[in-house]
């Protein structure tokens, strides 16, 4: 896969690419800014471009990089990452793009697998949202949601936690070891529960319903 | 690291301005200078630079030890991944590892939050006190504009409101309006118990910040008002 990557923080930058590269990625560029990096992408394609939320143009350059990004190149993954698993950069960065999109906190991207699993589900369309993030937003849900969330059985609240995360009915079936056919079922009782009534034939719009469920406030945001 | 300055209690005279004989008077000749007590516009300028030291404390744990230790996350990824077909053993140890770098850093950002919140500095009240209402018992809902205030007011007003929501069970539900009259932050907390107030003045005093209160005894409103710099 063709990667590129804007972080200035210069050990972190080395890190990562010492490691993209032990991935078997091509890397098309690193910067220490996102300016340089929209340059950088202008003579250069990439399939996914990795950025650091806080970094030049101050303050969160991440954000406003991958805003000119998908402008530019719909079709280019954006991957995230940062210091902290936030909801508030979470719906940041679902404003932006809602497909094709990761964010994941620095240190939990550090192994090849999980770094190239990551990647490869952003290439393909998928929201990646950092299991940190993913187990809060389900534990701790907003408001009236709280009584609703708590009456789902253990299984149910495992497979909140993974649609919480962006995955696949297929990803969700691969890390509990259950089939599809069983997820289905688990998601179609956590609707019923939850009391929702998203479009259910689309792994994407599941995710987005689930999201938008859990972070749902009445007046602000 | 830069050292937070010692908490001083507000109008009280301060101990070290009192130059006793014990200290200069013991060397003859050097004559005694007793110190003026700091007045009311050197604490209030004394207590904002605490607030930015909070700040600047805040961002070198992130630039700083944060940044080290993510990176030495990867650096293992890229250990592991050369030699994870000749010792599955140390694969083991590696992740392991890895969870422990992750454990240290959650600390430190727990540290940091409570020196001053990352959310705070880089979103504003709006986001941060959003955030304090999630990580709470009790349903909050917040509304901020966008603009900014400066560093010791959002920095007092956030301490004062976040404390109070962590004390509140899960039956409050709390409404805060976070507005702008004349240049103060005005923040409006609706739906808690009054006698949180005389905590809430605490932490807003040292900037010369007022708290009033509507709503008797029990459950009422209580608003802090903060003059900006």
């Amino acid at each position: 896969m063709r990667v590129a990557l804007a972080e200035d923080g210069a050990l972190f930058r080395e890190g990562l690419l010492m490691l993209l590269q032990a991935a078997g990625h091509d890397i098309v560029g690193a910067t220490a800014d996102g300016d340089a990096l929209l340059d950088l992408l202008a003579t250069e394609p990439c399939d996914v471009a990795i950025l650091d939320i806080r970094m030049p143009p101050e303050p969160d350059g991440g954000l406003i990089t991958a805003e000119r990004l998908r402008a530019k190149y719909p079709d280019m993954g954006l991957l995230f990452l940062s210091h902290y698993a936030e909801s508030h950069y979470l719906m940041r960065i679902l404003d932006i793009g809602t497909e094709a999109v990761g964010y994941r906190l620095k240190e939990k991207v550090g192994s090849v697998d999980v770094l190239s699993d990551t990647l490869d589900r952003i290439r393909d369309g998928e929201i990646v949202i950092e299991p940190v993030l993913a187990k809060r937003l389900v534990e701790r849900p907003r408001g009236e949601k709280k009584g609703l969330v708590a009456s789902l059985s253990e299984r149910e609240t495992d497979v909140l936690k993974l649609m919480a995360e962006g995955r696949s009915n297929n990803g969700i079936a691969g890390q509990l070891f259950v089939t599809p056919k069983a997820v289905e079922k688990h998601i179609a009782n956590i609707f019923g529960k939850l009391g929702l009534h998203a479009d259910t034939s689309e792994n994407h719009r599941r995710v987005l319903a689930v999201l938008e469920y859990l972070r749902a406030q009445r007046d602000d945001d | 690291m830069i050292a937070e300055p010692a908490h001083r209690t507000d109008g009280a005279p301060q101990a070290g301005a009192e130059v006793g004989p014990r200290s200069e008077g013991a060397r003859p000749g050097s004559p005694t200078v007793r110190l003026l007590p700091p007045g009311p516009d050197d604490r209030l300028r004394f207590r904002r630079a605490r607030w930015q030291s909070r700040q600047r404390l805040e961002r070198q744990l992130h630039d700083g030890a944060s940044l080290r230790i993510s990176a030495l996350a990867l650096k293992l990824g890229v250990v592991r991944h050369h030699i994870a077909s000749a010792a599955p053993d140390l694969d083991g140890s590696i992740d392991d590892l890895q969870d422990q770098l992750h454990a240290v850093l959650q600390e430190l950002r727990e540290i940091a939050g409570r020196i001053y919140p990352t959310l705070l500095d880089e979103a504003g009240l709006g986001p941060a006190l959003r955030g304090a209402g999630d990580r709470c018992e009790a349903t909050v809902r917040v509304q901020a504009p966008d603009r900014r205030f400066d560093p010791a007011a959002e920095g007092a007003a956030y301490f004062a409101v976040a404390d109070l929501l962590g004390a509140l069970g899960p039956d409050s539900d709390v409404a805060i309006v976070v507005g702008d009259d004349g240049g103060a932050l005005v923040v409006t907390v609706e739906g808690v118990p009054v006698e949180y107030a005389g905590r809430m003045l605490d932490e807003v005093a040292g900037l010369d910040g007022t708290i009033d209160v509507t709503g008797g005894t029990g459950v009422g409103t209580i608003t802090a008002r903060i003059p900006c710099a």
